[in-house]
């Protein structure tokens, strides 16, 4: 899956994001050295509020990754990802994400890799709960040339909870290819959390974690999982924006060593100005 | 966790048993009864809130009390909870006042009490509980623990505040709070339902009028946390009193604002007849249920080109209020004499994202919030200082004060409160006498924020 991200705070700061990578690699978990880094976020469960919309860029580069072309994907090393992320409110509970995938590297150019759309639900606050739940799921294209699997789709739950100034959030993900080379492979498992800690009102700090354990019926030998670890900051600068920054290091084989990652978002609401008496 | 506070209640309790006997001798029956207990409120008719309420009843029984004259309730807790009645607004010792910081004894859950003290000063004021709501948005003042008090005057001969032929009571609530993010990243309730009287708009009783009469509205916010605008459409207030005490220059206007535990006393002559609603002017606010319908006899209908029985809302464009419009006309003169300035910085103190900040005055939150000293008889200046992006209706007990300094008006007098709003960023100063010897409580009255730590304690050389 291209998307690990994560909207930190449950209560409409700034997305937790600490992003790291393995997405793209998710997809392909059995073709270890196929990986890509396009969305690194661990998702909190909050949604985009109705009548506004969240412009997100996420910049992504592989200092140190994959230096050779198998099965003709290209290497990751190098590259240059720009992800830009759209996503609309539609009420209370739900939102639609919109992705455009691209890549810079030397030699390829700036290259269109693909599109996903995700909606998403999440259990309303009237219902009270104890923790933010919500339910991703995700699906959608990229080219063979970035990812042997080209068609994926992905279902993720969403937990977490913010205590004073801890920030929990677990997304035990679930993928599937739908058309490729792991069509076959059925569904694999890609968990990936986040720990933060406000320091301040505006600068929070912590750590995410991103794997991909291979099919779940059949957990793939340690040195092709793909385990990342990112250190992260959040800054809280306004409720408008979302600025994530990090940096993760890739602990197996399969994984991308260095992986340097950054968010920027924007929240836009489309209500129009409000009188004193609204 | 045993707290500072808890280490405090739990000897608010040992002064109670001890308090016990002494008041058991006593078999006079007494003058009131209140029964503290779970009660369903229903105040809609597909919405009910479970609560507790003083007599089975929201808001509870209206206590009419003669000033000067000594008076006896009895209270009885039916809670699972220790529990305290606050006798807002009246100079009372601080072991009846109702306050455990004071050290009025807390009614264990099952237990009872003896309040008996002698009502002063006249006016309108309330009672409600005076306990710790944390996190749990459905105790504390988020409760339907609230009534009205009206201390009558003494002297039968002096003047009455105004002329009027009917008199309403209005309590103005907010149910069904859910704690959320505010965009400065603190956290605040948001509510589900506003009412009047524990009633959402077009579901209670209508205040029923006639035409040319004066009707007095007793008007009170309970809220929690809230602020209130509001609004009569097709008639206008004329305030006569603040927190119940009458201001120097009565006024015309078209809206009032209570913030948390103020009280308004207005006029409104009765001279547009229809069916009109009386709410709450932020839209969402009145959507919420915040309003009450005001029909005038023989006018089941609306208004003349309006649906049947259709109450006429109209729709103000901006929030009006301001205190000074009440005050003494001759305002504009610098305070003078030997008055003691005693500096009160209110801020927050950020706690994370995931909890509610907290408060702190000069620096401390409490119970480390420093002592201030009084000498009776002394004249003291309050300079609240609100350094916070939050407003604050701030409360003394067991006194009154005098507005002598506001954001937009540097002298005013004449304007004497027991509870007024700080806006966020400004300063304002009050005056008062130290004549009511005793620790005396001074906090915001936002339930959230007083638990938090937005509380201290004059004491009594």
């Amino acid at each position: 899956m291209l998307k690990w991200m994560a909207r930190l705070r449950r209560f409409h700061t700034s997305a937790l994001g600490l992003l790291l990578i393995c997405g793209f690699a998710l997809l392909t978990a059995t073709r270890a050295r196929a990986q890509g880094n396009y969305e690194i976020q661990v998702y909190g469960a909050d949604t985009e509020a109705p009548k506004s919309t969240m412009v997100e860029l996420h910049s992504n580069f592989t200092p140190d990754g994959q230096k050779q072309i198998i099965d003709g994907v290209y290497p990751t090393n190098h590259q240059e990802h720009e992800t830009l992320e759209i996503t609309q409110g539609i009420n209370s509970w739900s939102e639609v994400g919109f992705y455009v995938f691209t890549s810079l590297q030397d030699g390829h150019g700036w290259q269109w890799v693909g599109d996903h759309i995700r909606p998403r639900v999440r259990v309303p606050d009237s219902w009270h709960w104890p923790v933010g739940v919500s339910l991703s799921t995700e699906i959608g294209y990229q080219r063979a040339v970035y990812s042997p699997d080209t068609w994926t789709w992905e279902i993720r739950p969403i937990m977490d909870k913010s205590v004073g100034r801890w920030y929990f959030a677990v997304n035990p993900a679930l993928e599937r290819t739908l058309h490729g080379p792991d069509v076959k492979q059925g569904i694999g498992f890609s968990p990936a959390a986040k720990v933060g800690y406000d320091f301040t009102k505006v600068v929070s700090g912590g750590f995410e974690y991103y794997a991909d354990y291979g099919r779940i019926t059949a957990v793939s030998a340690l040195h092709d999982q793909q385990q990342q670890l990112f250190v992260v900051t959040d800054l809280n600068v306004s409720p408008k924006w979302e600025i994530n920054v990090g940096v993760g290091i890739g602990a197996t084989a399969s994984t991308d060593h260095w992986i340097v990652k950054g968010i920027l978002g924007r929240h836009f609401s489309w209500v129009k100005q409000q009188s004193p008496t609204d | 966790m045993l707290t500072r506070r808890g280490l405090l209640k739990l000897g608010s309790v040992a002064a109670a048993s001890a308090a016990v006997p002494k008041q058991a001798y006593s078999f006079a029956a007494a003058d009131y009864t209140l029964d503290i207990a779970p009660y369903t409120l229903e105040v809609s008719p597909k919405h009910s809130i479970k609560t507790i309420a003083y007599n089975q009843q929201i808001p509870g029984p209206l206590l009419r009390f003669k000033e000067g004259q000594q008076v006896t309730i009895d209270v009885t807790n039916h809670t699972a909870n220790e529990e305290v009645v606050h006798w807002h607004g009246l100079f009372l010792p601080p072991d009846v006042d109702g306050a455990m910081e004071e050290g009025t004894p807390m009614i264990p859950a099952g237990g009872s009490a003896r309040y008996t003290f002698t009502p002063q000063p006249s006016g309108f004021r309330w009672y409600h509980t005076h306990t710790f709501a944390g996190e749990d948005l459905k105790k504390g003042q988020y409760s339907g623990q609230h009534g009205f008090l009206l201390i009558e005057p003494r002297d039968s001969a002096a003047p009455k505040a105004a002329q009027h032929d009917q008199e309403f009571f209005l309590a103005l609530h907010d149910w069904d709070g859910e704690m959320t993010g505010s965009s400065d990243g603190s956290m605040n309730p948001e509510y589900r339902f506003a009412t009047i009287n524990g009633r959402v708009l077009g579901f209670g009783e209508p205040l029923r009028v006639k035409q040319g009469q004066q009707a007095l509205l007793h008007i009170l916010n309970s809220s929690a946390t809230e602020p209130h605008w509001i609004a009569l459409a097709g008639h206008q207030f004329r305030v006569i009193a603040l927190d119940g005490n009458p201001v120097p220059a009565p006024q015309l206007v078209p809206m009032l604002r209570l913030a948390p535990a103020e009280r308004v006393c207005a006029i409104v002559e009765m001279n547009n007849p229809g069916v009109w609603v009386l709410g709450e002017v932020r839209k969402h606010v009145q959507e919420a249920g915040l309003g009450i319908v005001v029909e005038y006899a023989g006018h089941t209908g609306g208004q003349a080109g309006r649906p049947a029985g259709k109450p006429v809302w109209q729709q103000p464009q901006s929030l009006l209020w301001n205190y000074e419009q009440f005050a003494a006309a001759d305002s504009r003169v610098a305070p003078s004499g030997n008055i003691i300035e005693v500096p009160l910085v209110f801020e927050s103190k950020f706690a994370g994202h995931g909890a509610p900040d907290h408060w702190r005055i000069n620096g401390k939150s409490w119970p480390d919030t420093e002592t201030v000293t009084l000498v009776n008889g002394q004249r003291y200046r309050l300079l609240f200082k609100n350094k916070s992006s939050d407003d604050h209706p701030v409360h003394l007990h067991r006194h009154s004060f005098e507005l002598r300094s506001l954001p937009r008006n540097q002298y005013i007098r004449g304007i004497f409160k027991d509870v007024v709003l700080v806006d966020a960023n400004t300063e304002t100063h009050v005056e008062f006498t130290a004549n009511n010897p005793g620790a005396t409580l001074f906090h915001c009255h936002q339930q959230n924020h007083m638990d938090e730590g937005f509380m201290m304690l004059f004491r009594y050389a």
